[in-house]
C-alpha cells in the first residue's frame, strides 16, 4: 500500500492503524484544500482494507482552531447561488461535500478515535463529535465560537452536541460560544477520557490495539467502560 | 400582564414570562392550559428572545385536576380533541425558535411535568419534586410526556418514572437528566430569568432562530436531513455576515 501524500494533513499508518494528522502550522487551520483532502484521505481509508483503526489528531500543539472563517466567507460569497434578491437559493457544493465527508468519517467500520490536545474550536470540534471515540490531553480547549461572529456551527456540531450531551448543554455551549475546558468536556461527555497529555497518543493507540479486532459501534458504551474509565 | 385561564403573561426586556397562576398548587384547568391562539399571539412579538415558564408562589403547577377531567367525560365533552389541544400547546412551546426555560420550584407533578418537558432547560431549586402520578389513577401523561421522557432521559428511567408513579426530588431528577441545573431555593427565577439573558443578550435574532431550528431537526429529523438543513443555515447567515464585512470595509476605505 502506497500512502498519498498531502499538503494539510499527515497520514501515517503502522501494524493496521492509520494516524492522520491536520497539518497546516502552527494551529491547524481547516482552509478549503484541507476540506478536499480530507474527503480524498477518508475515501482512501475506507477503500482500503488494510486500515484496522485510525487516529486522528494534529500536528505540533493542537488539533486545529478550525475553519479559516475569512476564506470561507469569501468563497461562499463567490459561491453559493442566490436570487435577484440576494437570498441563498442553492449551498455551494464544496460545504455539502464537507459535511458528507464528516458522515463518511463517521460511517467507516474501524473504529475512528480522535485524540485531542492543545485548541479543538468549530468545525475542529464538529470534526472531532464525527469520531466514534474522544481523548484529550488535561489541557485542551474546547468550544463552539461561532454564534460571537454572528454565524452558527454548520457540520453537525449542533446536532452532534443535542445527541451527545443533551438539548440544554448544547443549546448553552452554542449561544454562549465560549471555550471551555477538558474537565468540562468530560462531565458533558464529549470526551471519553482525558489523559496526560505525553501519554495522549500512546492511550488512543492501546485502546485501537484493543477494540480493532472485533469493532462494533453499537458497543461503543461497553469498550468505553472497559478500556477508558 | 395579560391573564387568560390562570395563565398570566408578561415581557421584561427582551424575555416573556408565562406564570401558571393559580395558586397554591397552580393546576392547570384544562388540556389547553392556555389558548393556542393566545400562546401564538404571545410569542409572536418578533422582538422576543426568549420564553421563561414558572409558576406562582410555592410551587411550579400540580398538573391537571382529574376530577375536570372525569367531570368532562360525564358531560360526553370531547376529551381526544381536548387533548389534542393541549398537545398542540406544549408542541408550540417546544418549536418556538427562541430557548424556552421551565423555571421549577416545589412540586411539578403530572401536566406540570409536562410542561416543563416540553422546555429547552429545566432549571429546579433544591426543593424542586417531581412525578407522573397518572399510573396511580389508571392513566398515563397524555399531552407527549411519555414520547419526551424517553427522549430527555432515555427509556428505562423514562418508564421507572411513568410505571412506578413515584416522587422523586431534585437531585435525582438531576442524575436521570430530567432538569439540567439545581439552584438553591430563591433564586430560580433570578437565575433562569438572567441565564436566559445571558445567553441571548449579544445574539442577534436570525442567529438565535438557527441554533434553535437545529435543535430542533436534531429532534426530529434523520442525521443526513439535519446536516443538510444546518449546512443551509449556515450559509445563509455565513452569506449576510460576508456581505456585511465587505460592506464595512468599503466603508472604512
Amino acid at each position: 500500500m502506497k500512502i498519498p501524500v498531502y499538503s494539510t494533513i499527515r497520514l501515517l499508518f503502522e501494524e493496521g492503524i492509520g494516524l492522520l494528522e491536520l497539518n497546516s502550522p502552527p494551529s491547524n487551520a481547516m482552509n478549503l484544500e484541507f476540506f478536499r483532502e480530507f474527503a480524498s484521505v477518508i475515501e482512501f481509508i475506507r477503500s482500503n482494507e488494510e486500515f484496522r483503526a485510525l487516529i486522528i489528531s494534529g500536528h505540533g500543539r493542537h488539533y486545529s482552531s478550525g475553519a479559516d472563517v475569512p476564506v470561507l466567507l469569501n468563497e461562499i460569497l463567490e459561491k453559493a447561488g442566490t436570487d435577484n434578491k440576494g437570498r441563498l437559493k442553492n449551498v455551494p457544493e464544496f460545504l455539502s461535500n464537507n459535511y458528507a465527508s464528516f458522515l463518511m468519517l463517521e460511517n467507516l467500520s474501524i473504529p475512528v478515535i480522535s485524540a485531542i490536545r492543545g485548541v479543538c474550536l468549530g468545525s475542529a470540534l464538529e470534526l472531532a463529535l464525527f469520531s466514534h471515540f474522544r481523548l484529550c490531553g488535561e489541557e485542551a480547549v474546547f468550544g463552539l465560537p461561532e454564534t460571537s461572529f454572528n454565524l452558527v456551527p454548520g457540520l453537525g456540531g449542533i446536532y452532534k452536541l443535542c445527541s451527545i450531551s443533551g438539548q440544554a448543554l448544547a443549546l448553552e455551549r452554542v449561544l454562549k460560544g465560549s471555550t471551555f475546558t477538558a474537565e468540562d468536556a468530560l462531565k458533558y461527555r464529549i470526551v471519553d477520557k482525558v489523559v496526560p497529555k505525553k501519554l495522549l497518543i500512546s492511550t488512543a493507540d492501546d485502546f485501537a490495539r484493543h477494540i480493532m479486532q472485533d469493532f462494533r459501534v453499537e458497543k461503543r458504551g461497553l469498550y468505553v467502560k472497559k478500556y477508558l474509565s | 400582564m395579560e391573564t387568560i385561564n390562570k395563565i398570566s403573561w408578561e415581557i421584561r426586556n427582551d424575555i416573556g414570562i408565562i406564570t401558571l397562576d393559580n395558586p397554591p398548587e397552580n393546576y392547570l384547568v384544562q388540556p389547553e392550559f392556555v389558548p393556542i391562539e393566545t400562546l401564538r399571539k404571545w410569542t409572536s412579538y418578533d422582538y422576543l428572545k426568549g420564553i421563561m415558564i414558572c409558576g406562582a408562589g410555592k410551587h411550579f403547577s400540580g398538573g391537571g385536576k382529574l376530577e375536570n377531567l372525569f367531570t368532562m367525560i360525564r358531560n360526553k365533552e370531547n376529551i381526544n380533541e381536548s387533548m389534542d389541544k393541549g398537545k398542540a400547546v406544549l408542541d408550540h412551546l417546544e418549536n418556538l425558535d427562541i430557548p424556552v426555560v421551565a423555571a421549577i420550584q416545589g412540586i411539578c407533578f403530572g401536566g406540570g411535568l409536562e410542561v416543563a418537558l416540553a422546555s429547552h432547560i429545566r432549571v429546579c431549586s433544591e426543593n424542586a419534586l417531581f412525578a407522573f402520578p397518572e399510573i396511580n389513577q389508571g392513566i398515563i401523561p397524555g399531552l407527549g410526556g411519555t414520547m419526551r421522557s424517553i427522549a430527555r432521559m432515555g427509556f428505562p428511567r423514562a418508564m421507572k418514572l411513568i410505571m412506578s408513579g413515584d416522587m422523586i426530588n431534585a437531585e435525582d431528577a438531576q442524575e436521570m437528566n430530567l432538569v439540567d441545573f439545581i439552584v438553591s431555593k430563591h433564586k430560580v427565577f433570578d437565575f433562569s430569568f438572567s441565564f436566559l439573558q445571558r445567553l441571548t443578550r449579544d445574539r442577534p435574532l436570525p442567529v438565535i432562530n438557527a441554533v434553535m431550528k437545529a435543535l430542533k431537526n436534531a429532534r426530529s429529523l434523520s442525521i443526513e436531513e439535519a446536516m443538510k438543513e444546518e449546512t443551509r443555515m449556515f450559509c445563509e447567515l455565513a452569506l449576510a455576515e460576508a456581505k456585511r464585512r465587505n460592506a464595512s470595509s468599503e466603508t472604512q476605505k
